[in-house]
């Protein structure tokens, strides 16, 4: 009987990582994605989704139309309308405006909302700064924004930035001079749009970005098993040959 | 009407010109012109939405009954929309505007809105309802009227969100008693709820919050409920603690803590309790309602369970309780209550829990939350300090008992919250068992006087637990502290205590007079003192067919008595067996054949003391007993099915056997 039995089959994974991975060729790649069947109406129904969310209504309606997508039991396109005109009231800088057309589509979503309802006076009182009504913002500072941080602490110590604007001479190279950038605006104008999606039980994001960043996600994972035709320009879709 | 000033920019013109402003809104909405009343109703309402401050300056001035005749008078749809949503806004969240808008009697003239053709008027009417019944002021609603039940399901089953959510709301807050929970069940609520579970985020949430109201405490609510389509809406509301929205998640949990607490049987599968567990952990970190709803909803699932406070443990939740009530910002008095009732829980039983949390550093933040100005949170933090003193290896190490703890536990005493002091009385019980420190804190602060005051208050939870903390604190005392407590009570004081109306303070009060006279035979005087007033009291108790619990303690008495001197004995005869007997009233024997082993034994206990062969008059006491059938009675108590009682029986035979007695 033999004592002696030498293994050879000693696998070393670090030695050959390019060869030790499995190679799908182009033709072979597009083969299996041919194989995968997709449902037209689902591809419909994330367009749709996309369109309502981000408040494309007439691209919505038509899109509806010409695709005959069922509508969704959630949203109906007739709000999408309402949520667009507040959505672009904010950014417009009409936030009095907003206000009234927020409640006018939901009294409870600024009842119920303390720190949006905050960020929309301070939204206000950043217009007020930047039209130059000094004595009509030290006024509604007063009578608005004190009033939220002595309901709420939280908000005290944005509340102190904001009230700084009025301070200096200049707002527009002050420390605080973030507060007068159009894209504060956009980011309350965004606040706003999630809630009131919230509060129709839409959610806020659409589904597009989610199933793309699943892809660049799938595709990182399957790079450390295998090489394979990449899709590395998202907005064509392209697939492009592994490296050699 | 009154021009506002413009030039200066000094605060009190600000005040004056605003307040002009709302006075001048105010005038408008009584017009007769119904476009200027419309305006100045739709002005009013988006001043005071979000905006508590000017909700309440608004109600100074009287808005609400404008308000409220404007909705009840107009026929005009805007009209309706706008005070309605007025009206709503007033009263949410917001205690003195519920009440401003029932006062002023629009609760029936919103009923009205719901029966509109305009979608917005029912719209708005349904959300104005739904604020109103979150409130505690919300009317009764009484679900047994056939045609309240009708309506109520008329509201269930409508197409619209906000009404069927106003159904639910209505039960989430309104059903309170088991036949109302019953009533509901029988006419297929539960049936109806499930469906909102399906449904929106609104109808979920509504509906989550109703099924727990419903399933309260209801095992057959319960069952009906996990018996819906095979389970399935159990195993809906388990997923839903998954949500994306904190407080989907947050009202799935409170849901599952009521079927746990109702039928635990459902609850078998350990990982479920594990991550009901975990889950409302991670929602203690939300700012909002939903992190102070899930503290209380923590202490609740906790509360008596030592497997649950065991995971609890595990999974860091001291350590992550601690941080967020270290974090320093103001919080809610409904998270700080849930917090600290569930440090209190989680203290109740582990020792590892208490040592844990206090070597947290964290009796600076529990001595604090005694002084804050909510009851609840000052009783909670009692009960945190009670369970924790729990732990003997810290009490000795005297953290309890330094005037830093014990200067404000004994302020509470004078609380004004009787639920404060009996919290405050249950920590004090415990502590004031530290036998480590030779001098008491606690006495030299007049602890004494202050217990027996409380001893007398008119809540009998009160006197309870103000005798409770005196018998711990007599508990092994010395000669000096009884004699300190009898001079401030003396007999008549004890004979008060030991009669009291309520059986439960007539217990401690003779477990307190047992502590008082065990020991040295001196404290044995104290039921002779005015000519043995305590003892004839205790006598005269016992021989009144007393509840179990209270003859154990009144036998102890007597066996601690028994235990003196012969004249001691004597009397103690005497009140067994008092001369003339009107009637066979031989309690001794009922106890002896009494249900409560502990009763047994204490009576077989006096029975040992009285005739303990050292004493000269043993014997003729044996013979009294002999011929009031007790030692006959012993007999054949031989192999009693208590081992204590058994082992107390062969040694009073023995000793009866030593009289000559077979």
């Amino acid at each position: 009987m033999s004592l002696f039995r030498i293994f050879i089959n000693q696998d070393d994974d670090d030695d050959d990582m390019a060869t030790s991975k499995k190679v799908i060729t182009r033709e072979e790649w597009e083969k299996k994605l041919n194989a995968v069947k997709l449902r037209k109406q689902d591809m419909n129904t994330l367009v749709m989704n996309f369109l309502v969310t981000e408040g494309y209504v007439d691209a919505a309606a038509k899109f509806q139309r010409e695709s005959g997508t069922k509508q969704t039991a959630e949203i109906d396109l007739a709000t999408i309308t309402d949520r667009m005109a507040v959505k672009k009231a904010v950014q417009n800088g009409h936030v009095e405006d907003a206000i009234e057309k927020v409640n006018d589509l939901n009294p409870e979503i600024l009842d119920t909302n303390p720190e949006l309802f905050f960020h929309l006076q301070q939204q206000r009182l950043i217009e007020l700064i930047r039209q130059g009504k000094t004595e009509e913002a030290l006024e509604f500072a007063q009578e608005e924004l004190a009033p939220r941080g002595e309901e709420n602490q939280a908000f005290l110590q944005e509340l102190e930035k904001t009230v700084a604007l009025l301070v200096f001479e200049d707002a527009s190279n002050s420390p605080v001079k973030d507060l007068l950038d159009i894209s504060h605006r956009l980011k309350t104008a965004s606040e706003v749009n999630a809630a009131i999606l919230t509060s129709q039980s839409h959610e806020k994001d659409p589904k597009l970005p989610s199933l793309l960043k699943m892809l660049i996600w799938a595709q990182n994972q399957l790079d450390e098993k295998a090489v394979y035709p990449h899709i590395n320009d998202l907005s064509t879709g392209q697939l492009e040959d592994p490296p050699e | 009407m009154p021009t506002t000033t413009t030039s200066s920019s000094s605060f009190s013109s600000a005040a004056s010109s605003s307040g002009n402003r709302q006075a001048d809104v105010f005038s408008r909405l009584a017009s007769s012109d119904p476009e200027v009343k419309l305006k100045a109703l739709r002005e009013v309402k988006n001043q005071i939405i979000g905006n508590r401050t000017k909700k309440l300056s608004f109600l100074k001035l009287g808005a609400v009954p404008a308000i409220a005749s404007a909705l009840s008078d107009s026929e005009c749809n805007s009209i309706l929309v706008q005070s309605a949503a007025a009206l709503g806004s007033f009263a949410c969240g917001f205690e003195a505007g519920v009440q401003a808008v029932l006062g002023a009697g629009a609760f029936p003239a919103l009923l009205r809105l719901l029966t509109s053709s305009d979608e917005k008027v029912v719209d708005a009417g349904a959300r104005s309802l739904r604020m109103i019944f979150q409130s505690n002021q919300a009317p009764k609603y009484d679900f047994l009227q056939e045609k309240n039940m009708e309506f109520l399901f008329s509201l269930l089953n409508s197409e619209n969100e906000n009404v069927s959510g106003l159904g639910a709301s209505i039960i989430a807050h309104a059903c309170g008693t088991t036949v109302e929970q019953q009533v509901l069940c029988d006419a297929g609520v539960l049936e109806k709820l499930v469906i909102l579970l399906e449904g929106s985020l609104s109808q979920r949430e509504a509906c989550l919050e109703s099924l727990a109201t419903v399933l309260k405490n209801n095992p057959e609510a319960v069952s009906r409920f996990v018996g819906l389509e095979a389970g399935r809406y159990l195993s809906s509301v388990t997923e839903l603690t998954k949500d994306r929205y904190p407080r989907t998640r947050l009202l799935s949990c409170l849901c599952l803590v009521v079927i746990y607490n109702t039928s635990p049987s459902y609850f078998l599968n350990m990982g479920t309790k594990s991550s009901l567990v975990t889950t409302l952990l991670e929602l203690l970190n939300d700012p909002g309602q939903s992190g102070d709803d899930a503290a209380l909803g923590l202490s609740s699932l906790i509360a008596e369970k030592e497997d649950l406070q065991k995971l609890a443990y595990e999974a860091n939740a001291i350590k992550n309780i601690v941080d967020i009530l270290k974090t320093g910002s103001e919080l809610h008095p409904k998270r700080l209550q849930g917090l600290f009732l569930s440090l209190a829980e989680l203290c109740s039983k582990l020792e590892d829990c208490r040592c844990s949390f206090l070597s947290l550093e964290m009796l600076d933040l529990l001595v604090n939350a005694l002084r804050h100005k909510n009851a609840d949170v000052r009783t909670a933090a009692c009960i945190c300090f009670r369970n924790a003193a729990r732990s003997v290896k810290n009490l000795s190490a005297g953290r309890f008992t330094n005037d830093h703890v014990m200067l404000p536990l004994v302020q509470l005493l004078h609380d004004p919250s009787s639920s404060v002091q009996v919290a405050v009385l249950g920590a004090l019980s415990n502590i004031v068992l530290d036998f480590s420190s030779p001098k008491s804190t606690f006495i030299e602060y007049g602890g004494i006087k202050q217990l027996i005051e409380l001893s007398k208050s008119m809540d009998p939870n009160t006197r309870c637990s103000a005798l409770r903390a005196l018998r711990n604190l007599m508990f092994l005392a010395d000669k000096k502290r009884k004699e300190l407590f009898y001079s401030e009570v003396k007999a008549q004081g004890f004979v008060s205590l030991i009669s009291d109306p309520e059986p439960t303070v007539q217990e401690q009060g003779l477990a307190l007079l047992r502590n008082l006279v065990d020991g040295c035979i001196n404290s044995i005087e104290f039921v002779f003192d005015e000519e043995g007033l305590i003892l004839d009291t205790v006598g005269r108790q016992l021989r009144k067919s007393p509840q179990a619990q209270m003859a154990i303690q009144g036998m102890y008495v007597l066996t601690n008595v028994a235990s003196g001197t012969e004249l001691h004995k004597e009397a103690v005869m005497q009140q067994l067996f008092p001369q003339p007997q009107a009637e066979s009233n031989n309690f001794m024997l009922k106890f002896l054949q009494s249900h409560e082993s502990q009763l047994r034994s204490a009576t077989v206990w006096t029975i040992i003391n009285l005739i303990s062969p050292s004493s000269p008059g043993a014997l003729d006491r044996h013979v009294k007993l002999r011929e009031e059938g007790i030692i006959p009675q012993l007999k054949n108590m031989v192999n009693d099915a208590c081992l204590d009682v058994k082992i107390r029986i062969r040694t009073v035979l023995s000793q009866s056997m030593s009289f000559g007695d077979n």
